[in-house]
């Protein structure tokens, strides 16, 4: 089977944010039991969860940019398809803000204020945003 | 006496874990040993339970319940010192994030 390049994104994307999770609920439950250990006593797993952190923060940035870019994509005259994203991109971005300003109290009362869980749910958002510009390109312009 | 311990009693008066923590004092394989315990049941019990009515098992993801089933205990055992090494509760996670791996990257389309 052909592995297309959404599927490798989301594989890679979803063992980062898994990663993340692990870690969070690890170090979570070690603070919230006043546990006689803590992940984070070794550094290589302090290092590994700084750096998976700022990596998924750089394609959080990556991923809105390119969705912003994909949306001014412009197809020349003359051609059969749609010459803007226009009528993709109309309420796409709105959709996903309404989503995460509905989910933001039942987030705030289960995963509280902290920036691990944060990290896990705005990439998260950023990821499903990425894949609708991806498929807004794919659809118009066929694999890039 | 008629039956010789190889090992000093515990003392139970102390409460259970006091006896936990003096049997592991003895042998200190027994936490690494639950653990692998739970984890091969959870594998090999759930893989073959979806072979057998299924025809084929998902591994890629019963090694992720399992290892996430394992992560679980690991961190209990970590609220109480002595009952678990730190490199042993870093080597379940490591095979967390393996299995995630091998899960997300596998080639089936998973439908666990």
């Amino acid at each position: 089977m052909e592995r297309s390049q959404i599927t490798i994104t989301i594989a890679l994307i979803s063992i980062a944010l898994f990663t993340i999770s692990i870690f969070g609920f690890a170090i979570g439950f070690a603070n919230d039991n006043e546990a006689s250990m803590s992940i984070t006593d070794d550094p290589n797993v302090a290092q590994l969860n700084t750096d998976t952190s700022s990596d998924i923060s750089t394609f959080k940035n990556d991923s809105e940019d390119t969705y912003q870019s994909i949306l001014d994509t412009t197809i020349e005259p003359g051609s059969d398809v749609a010459q803007s994203t226009g009528s993709f991109s109309i309420s796409v971005g709105n959709i996903v803000g309404v989503i995460k300003n509905i989910v933001y109290l039942p987030y705030q009362t289960i995963f509280g204020s902290g920036s691990g869980f944060g990290i896990f749910f705005t990439t998260f958002l950023a990821f499903l945003v990425f894949f609708v510009g991806l498929l807004i390109y794919k659809t118009l312009r066929g694999n890039p | 006496m008629f039956l010789d311990y190889l090992y000093n009693l515990p003392n139970s008066t102390e409460g259970i874990d006091a006896i936990a923590l003096e049997t592991i004092n003895i042998f200190p394989g027994l936490v690494p040993m639950l653990l692998l315990f739970v984890f091969l049941v959870v594998f090999i019990g759930g893989s073959t339970r979806q072979k057998i009515t299924r025809g084929s098992g998902d591994y890629a993801a019963w090694a992720l319940i399992a290892s996430i089933a394992t992560l679980l205990p690991a961190l209990l055992f970590s609220i109480t010192a002595g009952f678990i090494q730190l490199d042993w509760l870093i080597i379940v996670v490591s095979l967390n994030i393996l299995s995630a791996i091998w899960f997300f990257l596998d080639k089936r389309i998973t439908e666990v």
